[in-house]
């Protein structure tokens, strides 16, 4: 058995020995970039602020226009899925290991363990709800600020006495925490990795600049619901 | 002032066939300044003497009485009885294998540690009997001092997921023992020789930086910046280097 | 049942602190086969918490000018009170230096010499010259002449501890950790090897070797109170003693040192005075200078011990929730930034244990013991006295470096140095030495062992319990064999350790044994122990005289015409105390004569 486990290991050896330094790059880099993409998003959607989405749809058409959206949507997708492969590698798979990493986290009681135990479920929260929101951004190709409006402002099944949920403004405040915490987190714990500030300090910064974002999210969706209610679909901005 | 405490315990002792694994309550009364090797000790002598637990020094130069207290790793000498609940649980630390009760072989596997990094100075000089030492500054023998007060209690493995689901990964311990061979001048291995030893998924680039390494340090070392340290000097001697090579032939 | 494993060796080594593992790695050096047995793992040991550091005259440091190591040998006969065998501190003082640059080139990292102006907190400014910078450093000890402690921080013996065990895992030298000698397999002349028991399994295991060291550490744990580590419980010297053939040196010669914190008695090291740190009294005063003008705090550690009880009884004791009564250590005035990097392990330990820091706060100290001088008696290549194929080193022995009292800072240096000048010498021994031994005779010490262990689970001798005979015996050393002793007194500890013994030997197992079982652990260790402290007590009662650490209240002169001699303590079987003979001490280089403090040269005057 031992025997066996070290011809196995030999044998890695023979691959490129500096595979782990470029797998553990690859996750910081994708990590670093999926953070900056996320926050230069939220600034862009947070245009809505400005002249009632009249920047935001011309935003829009520029990405059209230059070839973004061609080149980025697709980028972005391979980076996320880079980075799917790279940091889900070492999150616990086997029921033995999970079993073990829910064990420990339970006693311990450490706060930066419990933040990483968000961080995986956030993951799988964006894993899903990121494609269900992009699928719905292309199939509905451009983005308009109109368009987004009456998303987030429509109607989902009503219940017993005329009260209904907005499930598209629900969704998009979920995918915004689990976002801005997995992006916040993830980008504290890159820095954590490689040492280059203070844990806490840096920790503080980067909490403040979660929050941030998480105002200019929240405020966008108030924007977006208040825009549906003063525009008609397809109607002009002005 | 004194109050009665309940100390609930680990029991399993696997050399004795047809033990099971369980917690056993003892209860004590408590004085000031009780510590759990007083408390411990007072159980043995009294209450159980099959009870097994490990101290030498017990005063939190030796590493050997680390355990989970209420569910966090620690010392067990320099624990106050009065910080606890007045019931709380002992358990053995995780990932090292279990003698008994709260006693684990950390022994074994810090062996084990040092032979695979090799942990000790490489170098080609022959020791002179009639030279001076080589002179260092003062500041590079303190900054050697920093990571080496590591006394391997193994508190930052139990805590550690990686360390806990993967059984090669050195853990926090394993990194800063080699962090203070790199600053040492005195070893003269190359960058490639310690890419070597810690530039995979078992040394530096396995650490996932949940930290809890370096929150329960019972000695305070600076274990972020040691890992850290030793991550962007593998990392950058990764990319310099050209590893070809190091294939087997 | 028989023993589980049998392991035949050229070397076996009882013990894997410092002195062992320095020792094993001379004749691994040698192309010997060795294998280290341990209570603990090797990074456990309790030379790990020797904080100070180690004596060496290098002459780096600006108040290390001139040293050299015959002002090292002349303050290592002083603080022995003419004592040591002074071939052996010769041989020690000259080797040392080299030890400690070896130690350096392994990868011990020691302070070094900062150049530049620096005041002193005595007020005393010096200067460290730029011809000396990068250098190994020092710092001032008590009981020295020149600074001489080579230091790293406060965590001296955990770094050389841990540089050695670095080149032991390097050489590839085998260590059974978690394996407990519990006696000599001997043919009467030749030492075979040791029957051991497993920590982990119970088992019975059986080392047959060339030769065998025994460097177990010290016995503190055979009083109350201690710094010790509770692993030192004299247990190598117990078994050697036991054979009835080696003797036991000079056992009545104890340290007390003056800085045990109360109430969990850790030591506060001696650096901390040696940095510049007070002894205060309940009034704050700073008491020493008034009895020992010259040294002040850093007179030998016996006279600053003795000092302090003499001024507590002299009713300047403090009483607080520490202790009944103590006194101060204070360190305040060295500042926060000296106190929290170079005193940091005993900063870390006030703050832990007292919740004190003494960056600010004063920290109570009351002496405690901590050292035993005495132990194996060998010759000077540490040859134990009694049986071939022995050997002892540290603390276990009676090398005799340290006489009547050991200088702060010469155990460390000790344990190094004798490894490697008794491993040299145990490597030529055993490379001519040829392996015999008898399985019957091996047999019969194996059975011996299993035949206790059964009398003890099935309490066949009697039910008495191990924990109450300890308490007691650890007791009854604190209250007769301390640091001021009468006869009167010494006569009342012997007879109760004498009761003790007998009661030891009717130990009953109240658990089933089972396993690696930690009632029958010490319950095998009980009598050892108890011979042990009676050889201290009852040579203490014998030697009619004050010399060093042993201070007969009754007789408190130095009697040089008729003691300048060693106790050899020999345990005859089925007897119930030792028997005692003498040896003289040799004085070739240095006449005896005036320490330069203590009583001696100032007498007792209090305020």
């Amino acid at each position: 058995m031992e025997l066996a486990k070290n011809l196995q290991k030999t044998l890695n050896q023979k691959a490129n020995p500096k595979t782990d330094l470029y797998v553990d790059l690859a996750e910081s880099v994708t990590g670093i970039i999926l953070v900056g993409f996320l926050w230069m998003h939220m600034l862009f959607v947070g245009t809505i602020y400005i002249n009632n989405g009249v920047l935001f749809n011309s935003l829009s058409e520029g990405l059209d226009k230059y070839y973004l959206a061609q080149i980025g949507i697709p980028a972005t997708v391979l980076v996320i899925l880079i980075h799917i492969f790279m940091a889900g590698r070492r999150a616990p798979m086997r029921l033995r290991d999970l079993r073990i990493a829910w064990r420990l986290t339970k006693s311990l009681k450490h706060t930066d363990t419990w933040i990483w135990v968000g961080q995986v479920i956030t993951a799988l929260i964006i894993g899903i709800m990121a494609s269900m929101h992009l699928w719905e951004i292309m199939t509905t190709w451009p983005i308009e600020a109109t368009k987004s409006a009456h998303r987030v402002a429509l109607d989902g099944i009503a219940f017993m006495g005329g009260f209904s949920i907005k499930y598209y403004l629900w969704f998009y405040v979920a995918l915004l925490l689990a976002g801005e915490y997995h992006a916040g987190f993830g980008l504290y714990r890159i820095f954590v990795k490689w040492g280059w500030f203070e844990r806490h300090k840096m920790g503080y910064v980067l909490k403040g600049i979660t929050l941030i974002i998480l105002f200019i999210g929240f405020g966008a969706l108030y924007m977006f619901i208040r825009l549906a209610e003063m525009v008609p679909l397809g109607g002009a901005l002005h | 002032m004194s109050r009665n405490i309940t100390l609930s315990i680990f029991r399993y002792n696997p050399n004795i066939p047809g033990d099971t694994p369980r917690m056993q309550d003892y209860k004590l009364e408590e004085y000031s300044g009780m510590t759990l090797f007083v408390a411990l000790n007072e159980i043995r002598e009294k209450q159980d003497p099959t009870l097994m637990f490990d101290f030498v020094c017990r005063a939190a130069i030796c590493g050997s009485c680390a355990m989970l207290i209420n569910g966090r790793p620690g010392l067990a000498c320099k624990t106050l009885t009065k910080n606890l609940p007045s019931r709380f649980t002992l358990m053995p630390l995780p990932v090292f294998k279990l003698i008994g009760d709260l006693s684990v072989d950390t022994g074994t596997w810090f062996r084990n540690l040092q032979v695979r990094t090799e942990s000790w100075i490489h170098t080609n000089k022959k020791f002179d009997p009639n030279a001076l030492e080589v002179r260092m500054s003062n500041e590079t023998a303190e900054a050697i001092y920093e990571p080496e007060r590591c006394i391997e209690c193994g508190c930052c493995v139990a805590t550690c997921i990686t360390a806990n689901i993967r059984e090669d990964f050195i853990g926090a311990t394993g990194i800063n023992r080699v962090s203070r061979f790199l600053i040492d001048p005195r070893d003269e291995r190359t960058d490639r020789e310690y890419f070597e030893v810690v530039g995979n998924e078992d040394g530096a680039f396995g650490c996932v930086g949940l930290m809890a390494c370096d929150d329960y340090c019972p000695m305070e070392v600076p274990l972020q910046k040691q890992l850290a340290l030793v991550r962007r000097k593998m990392a950058a001697a990764g990319l310099k280097l050209d590893l070809k090579g190091m294939k087997i032939s | 049942m028989s023993a589980k494993h049998t392991h035949i060796t050229d070397v076996v080594v009882v013990g894997a602190g410092l002195a062992a593992e320095r020792s094993a790695i001379e004749a691994a050096s040698a192309g010997l086969n060795v294998i280290i047995l341990s209570l603990v793992p090797p990074r456990r040991s309790h030379s790990t918490a020797a904080q100070g550091g180690m004596q060496a005259s290098l002459g780096n440091a600006a108040m290390a000018k001139g040293d050299n190591p015959q002002i090292h040998f002349e303050d290592t006969v002083k603080g022995s009170d003419w004592g040591c065998d002074q071939e052996v501190a010769k041989m020690f003082t000259e080797t040392v230096p080299i030890m400690i640059r070896q130690l350096d080139y392994w990868g011990v990292p020691w302070n070094r010499v900062v150049a530049g102006k620096k005041k002193l907190p005595s007020g005393l400014e010096v200067e460290d010259t730029k011809d000396k910078e990068g250098l190994i450093t020092a710092r001032d000890f008590g009981g020295v002449a020149k600074w001489r402690c080579c230091y790293t921080s406060d965590g001296t013996g955990h770094t050389v501890q841990f540089v050695v065990d670095t080149v032991v895992c390097k050489m590839g030298i085998t260590v059974h950790d978690r394996m407990e000698a519990i006696s000599l397999i001997h043919d009467g002349e030749t030492c075979l090897g040791v029957v051991a028991r497993c920590l982990r399994t119970g088992d019975l295991n059986v080392y047959l070797a060339k030769s065998t060291v025994i460097a177990t550490g010290g016995a503190g744990r055979l009083y109350a109170a201690s710094t010790n580590a509770v692993i030192n419980e004299g247990t190598g010297g117990a078994i050697a003693l036991n054979t009835g053939l080696v003797p036991l040196g000079n056992m009545e010669a104890v340290q007390f040192h003056p800085t045990g914190m109360p109430p969990v008695w850790i030591l506060m090291t001696e650096g901390a005075r040696g940095d510049g740190g007070y002894l205060l009294d309940k009034n704050l005063h700073r008491f020493m200078p008034d009895y020992e003008p010259k040294k002040k705090e850093l007179a030998s550690r016996d006279v600053v011990s003795r000092r302090m009880i003499q001024h507590i009884r002299a009713g300047y004791g403090v009483e607080s929730k520490y202790a009944p009564q103590h006194l101060w250590l204070d360190i305040r005035h060295l500042g926060r930034k000296w106190v929290w990097t170079n005193l940091r392990e005993i900063a870390t330990i006030a703050m832990n244990f007292n919740g004190l820091d003494p960056a600010k706060d004063l920290v109570p100290v009351l002496p405690t013991q901590h050292y035993t001088m005495g132990g194996i008696r060998t010759n000077k290549h540490g040859f134990a006295y009694g049986l071939k194929g022995l050997f002892a080193i540290g603390e276990a022995a009676c090398w005799d470096l340290h006489g009547f009292n050991r200088l702060g800072g010469n155990s460390l240096a000790e344990t190094v140095t004798a490894g490697y000048l008794v491993g040299i010498q145990l490597a030529k021994y055993t490379l001519g030495a040829t392996q015999k031994f008898d399985y019957k005779l091996v047999e019969g010490f194996v059975k011996k062992e299993e035949e206790r262990i059964k009398n003890l689970i099935s309490g066949k001798n009697g039910k008495e319990n191990v924990w109450e005979i300890r308490a007691a015996a650890q007791n009854a050393m604190m209250d007769h064999v301390h640091i001021f002793r009468t006869g009167k007194s010494l006569q009342e500890g012997v007879a109760k350790l004498q009761e003790l013994y007998k009661r030891s030997l009717k130990i009953g197992l109240r658990s089933s044994g089972q396993g690696a079982n930690p009632e029958l652990a010490q319950a095998l260790r009980m009598p050892g122990m108890i011979r042990t402290s009676l050889c201290i007590a009852y040579g203490a009662l014998m030697r009619t005289e004050s010399r060093g650490s042993h201070f007969r209240e009754d007789f408190p002169k130095r009697d040089d015409v008729n003691w300048l001699k060693r106790t050899l303590a020999y345990w005859k079987e089925g007897a119930d105390l030792p028997t005692l003979d003498y040896e003289p001490v040799a004085c070739p280089y240095m006449p005896p004569g005036d320490r330069g403090y203590g009583e001696a040269t100032a007498p007792a005057k209090g305020k």
